[in-house]
């Protein structure tokens, strides 16, 4: 236990020290804000309060702080609405008894009829997950869904049935926090995947090979660490592979019984042991926790920052807390470098602001459309390396979409608790700065947004001004 | 309209740092980016863009347009046997060699090939056909491999390569988003689908745009340290192109007045707003506009019917107005789609999803004629037509003999050109 905890110190990071609040380094606002970005979609002034209290580390765990289950295993009643729909059922979990007490001829008419149902179902399944990444009570389970989803893509663009992009959400969802092998395992079964890469082509003597290729591309090793072959003698491994509806099938007589050899290992390999032999390859784990840091702390890990990481991914067998808790409480994730650097997903900028300013929902279809223009439709990534994000984010039309959706949504009712009582302009705009910039602004940029809220003569007119201001500012467009 | 393109291209190329002026200047851009600038930057920096370049114009045809029914192989038994319904007779299309013909609402583009402007290249495709829209678009307009997949495009590689420091409106798509055939890695074309769309809509706009353009400088009375990151400089350079961009455009745009008649709708609208801003002498080289409702697998003879009617109406408006601008010469137009369809007619009197199509080039300096081989009606694969010449041809033949641009680095190998374009 001494020698493995000696080893274990020895291959960590400096930069991944837990950050120890001190007076000169306070746990304030600004980090409380940062985390609150990062690990979810931004904090309203109580929660950013809450952080501060709880502390850089009681603040993880509190965010961690979800069971590993689907938002319908946690709720039966948080499923999306499809009541408005006429169709054969009320919502996805009646739809699914339906489908598995019926013979395959009867359960072919019910998706049939399905399909006339199925773009309003997607619909409502899109405005769900927005919600929940707006207002739910599990951000950090949101915002590693996010992640999975960009990783593990499928797209209703290609895969056509939304029951099987509802599941494979909440099949994210339920693994977002625990354990990648097993949620890679559980991906490589889940049916919109198995359709989306063509595993139910995939038979013996007839490979189809996109499932073995994208495993390893871009969900696993990173290109350049596999060869043609492997993709080849994988796809074997994979064949019989297949879905029947929402239900994984093993076809025993489409699976090649034949010897494979894979990543320089032989055997009549199937295709868990592909995936095995996949997960014991160091490759993975950087390759996994290289994606992990972009997307939480900043794009340019360093190669010992990597491997530190993926000494304590592979130590631990995959788990994914005890990693994305030591990120996210470490020296590199308080950094400078790293707090406002992010350029905002369309996805985050939209159900950040609608967070941040306490408004309600807007219909799903001005949403849908607003985050289509700025290039960002969740559940529709347009191919299965996901959204590339960055700079890519950001070009003069996205720019003008981006600063449009946040001033129409600043003219909903906006819950900005407390403000009206501020009555000075400079305390009423370092007020508005701190709850939706979360950092400080130039001087030169606060006197404007000062003399935006004195151009008005009402309070609420003064504060909407200054919020339609600040949500059209290079700033807003980072976290 | 205070700033001109040169010295806002420098300005940008220098990058926001290299100046500092007070806000309230009205000529803000000018007046600091002469400051800075000698002689020698203004000259090493301008592109080769402008109004003497050449330009092309992208037709994209969505949802796999049924290339049988607009290039007609009258003369094939097969044809006719294959497609009893939404076939077109004979008498009726507009011969161009004793094998096929246009279809009969394609008068235009029959008098444009006569006048020696107009070509068409038969049986455009690749192989390994994929018959998924989003795929067989995605090959199509990142120009990649049908096994690979790419996040640039055709075109965007093409500015990358020919200009990386260009200003954005270097390209200009009409549509809600830019389409990946524009997209590359250093320039960022612009897309809107309507002028008055690309705009900032918010109340305030005199502070909106000085919220914008004010650089990065650090300085703040916090405690603090306001961090003036790269990403933050990246975002005020993009807004303020777009700002500069979204005037120019609005302004060239209202002004414009045209004898054409353009057809209504997004298709024959973008071609007059392209039209508009030629003639408002953007810097732009390619502009992309589309045509959608392909997908014909019902009913195709009247709707495919309508589409051809808007194609030749929007197409030969656009023709006059780039005669009467004197714009012709400078001007090729190009035409595409996913796939083509079914050579057998289904069921539901349309087409299912296929592979090879024609492609047509449109211009006064174009070699007219009928290019290429036609695939044969008889020698299937699976029912979908062998494509004869491949897309990348036509790309290459468009990179190298008009828009003056190499073709590997672009296409990621060489293809053969073909003899459409007039030295």
């Amino acid at each position: 236990m001494g020698v493995q905890t000696t080893r274990t110190m020895s291959s960590t990071h400096p930069s991944f020290e837990a950050y120890e609040p001190s007076s000169q380094d306070p746990f304030d606002r600004v980090k409380a804000a940062h985390l609150l970005n990062r690990a979810g979609f931004g904090g309203t002034e109580a929660e950013v309060q809450k952080v501060i209290g709880l502390g850089p580390k009681g603040a993880v765990d509190w965010l961690l702080d979800f069971s590993n289950a689907s938002a319908d295993e946690q709720n039966s009643a948080d499923v999306p609405d499809l009541s408005p729909i006429k169709g054969p059922a009320g919502n996805f979990r009646e739809l699914r008894k339906q489908l598995q007490t019926q013979t395959p001829e009867q359960r072919k008419q019910l998706m049939k009829q399905f399909q006339m149902a199925n773009r309003e179902a997607f619909m409502a399944t899109f405005a769900w997950w927005m919600k929940r990444m707006a207002g739910g009570s599990h951000p950090l389970q949101e915002k590693l869904t996010l992640f999975w989803h960009g990783h593990f893509t499928t797209s209703f663009r290609e895969e056509r049935a939304a029951l099987l992009i509802w599941e494979q959400n909440e099949l994210l969802r339920k693994m977002a926090g625990g354990n990648f092998r097993k949620m890679l395992h559980a991906v490589s079964r889940d049916p919109a995947m198995l359709d989306y890469l063509n595993n139910n082509q995939n038979r013996k003597g007839h490979p189809n090979e996109n499932f073995a290729r994208e495993v390893m591309e871009l969900f696993t090793l990173g290109i350049g660490n596999y060869s043609e072959n492997d993709i080849k003698e994988g796809a074997r491994a994979f064949t019989g592979w297949m879905h029947d509806g929402d239900q994984f099938v093993f076809n025993r007589r489409q699976h090649d019984e034949g010897m494979k050899r894979f990543l320089g290992k032989s055997g009549n390999f199937n295709g868990d042991d592909v995936l095995n032999i996949i997960l014991e390859k160091p490759d993975c784990a950087k390759f996994i926790s290289s994606e992990l840091f972009a997307w939480f702390v900043r794009p340019d890990p360093e190669p010992a920052q990597v491997d530190a990481m993926a000494k304590q991914l592979r130590d631990g067998d995959y788990e994914l807390r005890p990693v994305i808790k030591t990120l996210l409480t470490s020296k590199a994730f308080y950094s400078a470098e790293s707090i406002g650097v992010q350029i905002k997903s369309p996805v985050q900028l939209v159900a950040g602001t609608i967070h941040l300013l306490g408004i309600e929902m807007p219909p799903p279809q001005a949403i849908f459309n607003g985050l289509q223009l700025m290039g960002q439709v969740p559940l529709m990534p347009p191919n299965v390396k996901g959204w590339p994000g960055g700079h890519n984010w950001i070009n003069a039309s996205t720019l003008f979409a981006r600063y449009n959706s946040g001033v129409r949504l600043a003219q909903s009712k906006l819950d900005i608790a407390g403000l009206s009582e501020v009555n000075a302009a400079p305390a009423a705009v370092d007020a508005l700065v701190d709850r939706l910039i979360q950092r400080p602004v130039e001087d030169k940029k606060r006197k404007e947004l000062i003399e935006g809220y004195e151009s008005k003569t009402k309070t609420d007119q003064s504060i909407r001004a200054v919020v339609q201001l600040i949500v059209s500012m290079p700033e807003y467009q980072l976290c | 309209m205070h700033s001109n393109m040169t010295t806002r291209r420098l300005f940008l190329q220098k990058g926001m740092t290299l100046v500092a002026a007070s806000a309230t200047v009205p000529t803000f851009l000018d007046q600091t980016v002469l400051a800075v600038a000698n002689p020698q930057d203004v000259h090493n920096t301008q592109q080769p863009t402008g109004k003497d370049g050449k330009i092309l114009v992208v037709v994209q045809m969505s949802g796999g347009n049924d290339g049988l029914s607009m290039l007609v192989p009258f003369a094939d038994d097969t044809y006719h046997r294959l497609r009893p319904v939404i076939g077109h007779d004979a008498s009726t299309v507009h011969k161009l060699n004793d094998y096929v013909g246009l279809h009969p609402s394609l008068g235009p583009v029959a008098d444009m090939i006569q006048a020696g402007k107009a070509a068409v290249i038969q049986g455009v495709g690749y192989p390994n056909p994929n018959r998924s829209h989003f795929r067989s678009m995605d090959i199509w307009q990142s120009a990649s491999r049908e096994d690979q997949i790419e996040s640039t495009g055709w075109l965007g590689r093409f500015f990358d390569n020919a200009c990386p420091g260009c200003d954005p409106q270097v390209g200009i798509s009409i549509g809600q988003t830019l389409p990946l055939a524009m997209q590359g890695e250093k320039v960022m074309p612009l897309a809107f689908e309507r002028p008055e769309a690309f705009r900032y809509n918010g109340p305030d706009h005199d502070r909106y745009e000085k919220l914008n353009k004010l650089r990065s400088t650090g300085a703040s009375s916090n405690s603090h340290k306001v961090s003036p990151s790269g990403e933050l400089d990246f975002l005020h350079r993009t807004a303020m192109d777009a700002q500069l961009s979204s005037e120019k455009i609005l302004d060239i745009v209202r002004k414009y007045q045209s004898a054409s008649q353009y057809p209504a709708g997004e298709f024959g609208q973008g071609l007059r707003t392209i039209a508009a801003m030629i003639r408002g002498g953007l810097p732009t080289r390619v502009y992309y506009v589309s045509l959608t409702g392909f997908d014909t697998h019902a009913g195709q003879r009247q709707r495919h019917d309508n589409l051809m009617k808007q194609f030749a109406q929007g197409m030969s408006a656009f023709w006059k107005d780039m005669e009467n601008q004197k714009n012709d010469e400078r001007v090729l137009m190009m035409t595409f789609s996913e796939f083509g369809r079914r050579v057998a007619q289904n069921a539901s009197g349309g087409t299912d999803h296929g592979t090879a199509a024609p492609m047509f080039v449109f211009g006064s300096r174009v070699k007219s004629g009928v290019v290429g081989k036609h695939p044969s009606l008889t020698d299937l694969d699976q029912g979908d037509l062998r494509f004869t010449t491949d897309f990348r041809s036509v790309y290459a033949t468009v990179l190298q003999t008009w828009l003056d641009a190499p073709v590997k680095p672009i296409l990621g190998g060489d293809f053969k050109t073909l003899p459409i374009v007039r030295a």
